[in-house]
């Protein structure tokens, strides 16, 4: 047996092995809150249901409001059965709801973490969970700087420790750099997980399979054949009563920071020599760096006032209830950025995102340079438009060509057509939700699809920089109609460099 | 049902037809990721539709349903389905199955009318119902128009003896064998008895005969070694006996047919281990 103990099992060869979690605890501060119900538990029992989760596994919800172990799992099977996307099983729920327990406490209070200490313990005997511990930060940002600090003082000494941070990941460049130095006290950087959900999304990791497995995208990828690039993030949706959180971020700190810069960042970034959680992250935060703030002239903000959405009418912003009759806070932004290297220098990015647009839309565009001499000018000049390669993400994912072809019959008229690649057509396996993907590599305890200290630090910046623009003027909000496509100046943005955007 | 479709040229002229969308007149998307041929015989007919209709929504493909029938008189009878399916919130996909019946004569030269048929660089899979005459001209043919082989040793009677006809093909094509998929979780289970594995002697199996040869065939190949075969006959593998030591039954659940073939449509490459498994299956 001595030898065979030192050679390498053979039986393993060829086998496809999920690497499956190794046991731990799941703790979900935030319980009793929205996104525990819509996402987290959903995601979780689909992971249940695909027998990703460690056999040995357990869920403690925490947060203030008293409510009992059975009450809690009776609100997250409703939870699961109205938001899940797979069919409800019932044995699936028990093991996971075998495996799910509630503690109501405040981590404000003295000792406040005791009665969770107590239940980790606990679950660390019955379920053999190990020390091993994830801790969700589902909790508004005001309570995220009592809990790192706690958790930190009173981690566990026995096995691995991970900590998930939802957005947003403060407020300003200041208040980041506290809450990653609040971090740096007790946690290394490998555990700890900033969430982005836009990067648990296939279509964006699909995004650099289609940079970086093709041969044919990269070597146009560049100022020498792109014109311009333009990123939109979309929603036709309000503010869905979140007044308090909007009120205080606005499309700037709700999209802008985070999503967005990240699809700037995936699209313009460098090839990373491998994907390992580092090269993908130090190619991201170099582009960052790379970009120079925006002057004023190059940033629109808007709000939008009263009117339709899909026929039905909806109010304006300062109409929403929690909303200041006077707010001023944005529901879009759109901006000119530039990405300052060899291979961008001088191709804008125009980007935009905002509330209660014509429709729910997140595109990345990469729009090539015309054909240096057409030789159809007489029948065809203006119709002849540039190609464009479209990465949709949402909500019909996929990535589509456009370029121009002969319309059949006499003479040559041309027209554009559409090459579209869908994403759902072509693998119908179900495409999982963002945070299961999100949920279980952190389980795995690979972050490369979570956000960095100093990429955060870096999206922080430049948000602050343009925010600092708008302290000096009160511009004229509402300034588009709900349902439209946002204001003016948007569009002027464009028409200025003899650009438009996109329309569908 | 419409007349059956008696040529190449009215197939694609059928195919076109049905694929514009009826409400926008607009040619519906077509999106695929591969030819799936099937050759059916008559008495697979039912097991094999079955299948395929858990197929076509994991990979949408062309597949061409090939029926011989050598008894009838020479023709080609053909017909043609499109199907949709909305996609999003915007769009909806085609995919396309074409049914070919290939009577008398024709049963012999099936690649000739499968070549114009396929999807230009994707790659051809093609699943055989039942035991593939090796050797023989339709098999032989149509192995040198595809990429993979997909069976199913479940379905051959006698052997082990056709596993060493396999294994005569294996420069010649990849092959996967549905057989062998299912017992994935079961070699999981075993790799994970190792090092005390290292020395077994005899295995016995309860299972199908596929299943038992396979897996004795593997962990002879695997590990280097003569290991003796036990089998008892089950319409599923319910048991592994390691030198009369029942072997834990593994996590999950097994997987289902359609699931099964799936799986198989994503690899394109050779399975080495799975062919030195159906090397070792007579030794
Ligand atoms: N909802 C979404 O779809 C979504 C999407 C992206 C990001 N996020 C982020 O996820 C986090 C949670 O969002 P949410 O929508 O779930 O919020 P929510 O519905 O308001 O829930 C907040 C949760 O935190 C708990 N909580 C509040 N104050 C606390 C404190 N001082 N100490 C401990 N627990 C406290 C609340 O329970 P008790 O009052 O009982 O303690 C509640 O369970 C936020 O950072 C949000 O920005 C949410």
């Amino acid at each position: 047996m001595a030898v065979a103990e030192q050679q390498e099992n053979p039986l393993l060869e060829g086998l496809r092995l999920r690497r499956t979690p190794d046991p731990c605890a799941l703790v979900i501060f935030g319980a009793s809150g929205d996104l525990t119900k819509r996402k987290l538990f959903p995601a979780l029992y689909s992971l249940a249901l695909r027998h990703l989760l460690p056999e040995r596994f357990g869920i403690i919800g925490v947060a203030r409001t008293e409510e009992s172990d059975d009450d809690f799992r009776e609100a997250m099977k409703a939870a699961v059965q109205e938001f899940g996307r797979d069919a409800f099983q019932q044995e699936t729920w028990d093991w996971l709801a075998e495996r799910t327990r509630y503690v109501a406490t405040d981590f404000a209070d003295e000792g406040g973490q005791q009665r969770l200490v107590g239940a980790l313990n606990e679950l660390d005997e019955k379920q053999g969970t190990s020390g091993n511990r994830v801790y969700y930060l589902a909790v508004p940002p005001s309570a995220i700087a009592t809990l790192i600090h706690e958790i930190g003082e009173h981690r566990s000494t026995d096995g691995w420790t991970r900590l998930i941070v939802e957005k947003p990941f403060g407020r300003d460049l200041a208040s980041a750099q506290e809450l990653n130095a609040e971090l740096q006290q007790s946690f290394e950087e490998r555990e700890v997980f900033r969430i982005d959900h836009y990067l648990g999304k296939e279509t964006v990791q699909n995004l650099l399979a289609l940079r970086f497995a093709n041969g044919i995208f990269e070597p146009i990828w560049n100022r020498q054949f792109v014109d311009h690039v333009q990123i939109t993030v979309a929603e036709s949706i309000g503010i869905e009563g979140r007044a308090a959180f909007y009120e205080q971020a606005g499309a700037i700190r709700d999209i802008f920071q985070n999503h967005l810069l990240q699809l700037v960042a995936l699209t313009a970034m460098e090839p990373p020599i491998d994907f390992t959680a580092e090269s993908v992250r130090n190619e991201k935060v170099k582009v960052l760096r790379a970009m120079h703030t925006p002057g004023p002239k190059h940033v629109v903000r808007g709000q939008y006032g009263q009117g339709f959405i899909e026929g039905e009418e909806v109010p304006g912003y300062r109409d929403e209830p929690g909303v200041a009759r006077d707010s001023m806070t944005e529901t879009f932004v759109a901006a000119k950025l530039f990405v300052d290297n060899w291979r961008w220098a001088d191709t804008p990015f125009y980007v935009r995102a905002g509330k209660r647009l014509a429709r729910r839309e997140t595109t990345i565009a990469i729009e090539f340079k015309r054909a240096p001499h057409p030789p159809f000018e007489e029948s065809a000049e203006g119709e002849l438009q540039p190609n464009v390669l479209v990465v949709h993400i949402q909500p019909d994912e996929g990535v589509s060509l456009e370029f121009a072809a002969k319309v059949p019959g006499q003479g040559l008229t041309l027209r554009t057509v559409h090459m579209d690649f869908l994403y759902g057509g072509a693998f119908r396996t179900g495409i999982p939700e963002a945070y299961e993907r999100l949920i279980l590599d952190c389980l795995l305890g690979d972050t490369t699809l979570f956000t960095r200290s100093d990429e955060v630090e870096e999206q922080w910046s430049l948000v602050d920089a343009i925010v600092a623009f708008w302290k000096r003027d009160r511009p004229a909000f509402p300034n588009y109609e709900a349902g439209t496509w946002g204001p003016a100046a948007a569009d002027e943005l464009m028409r200025r460099d003899g650009r438009s955007w996109r329309r569908h | 049902m419409a007349a059956a479709l008696g040529s190449i040229a009215e197939i694609e002229r059928e195919l076109g037809a049905q694929r514009v969308d009826p409400e926008s007149g607009q040619p519906m998307q077509r999106t695929s990721v591969m030819t799936h041929l099937a050759w059916v015989p008559e008495q697979w007919v039912e097991a094999a539709e079955d299948v395929l209709s858990g197929l076509a929504e994991r990979h949408p493909s062309r597949t061409i349903v090939l029926v011989p029938d050598p008894d009838a008189e020479d023709a080609l009878e053909a017909s043609v389905e499109v199907d949709c399916y909305p996609v999003g919130e915007h769009r909806k996909v085609s995919m396309e199955t074409i049914r070919l019946k290939l009577c008398g004569k024709r049963v012999q030269a099936p690649a000739s009318v499968v070549e114009p048929l396929l999807l230009p660089d994707l790659p051809v899979f093609l699943r055989w119902r039942g035991l593939p005459p090796f050797g023989e001209q339709p098999f032989e043919q149509l192995v040198d128009t595809v990429d993979r082989l997909i069976v199913d040793s479940t379905e051959w009677p006698g052997l082990p003896a056709p596993y060493g006809r396999l294994a005569d093909i294996f420069d010649r094509v990849a092959v996967s064998d549905i057989a062998w998929a299912r017992t994935s979780r079961w070699r999981a289970q075993l790799a994970s008895l190792w090092p005390g594995i290292a020395g077994v002697r005899r295995i016995k199996v309860l299972g199908t005969e596929a299943q038992a040869h396979l897996l004795a065939g593997w962990l002879r190949s695997r590990l280097g070694r003569k290991i003796e075969l036990e089998h008892e006959a089950a319409d599923r593998l319910t048991g592994v006996e390691l030198d009369g030591e029942p072997t834990p039954f593994p996590p999950g659940d097994p997987p289902d047919p359609a699931d099964l073939l799936s799986d198989e449509l994503e690899r394109f490459t050779r399975d080495r281990v799975y062919e030195d498994a159906v090397s070792a299956t007579r030794m």
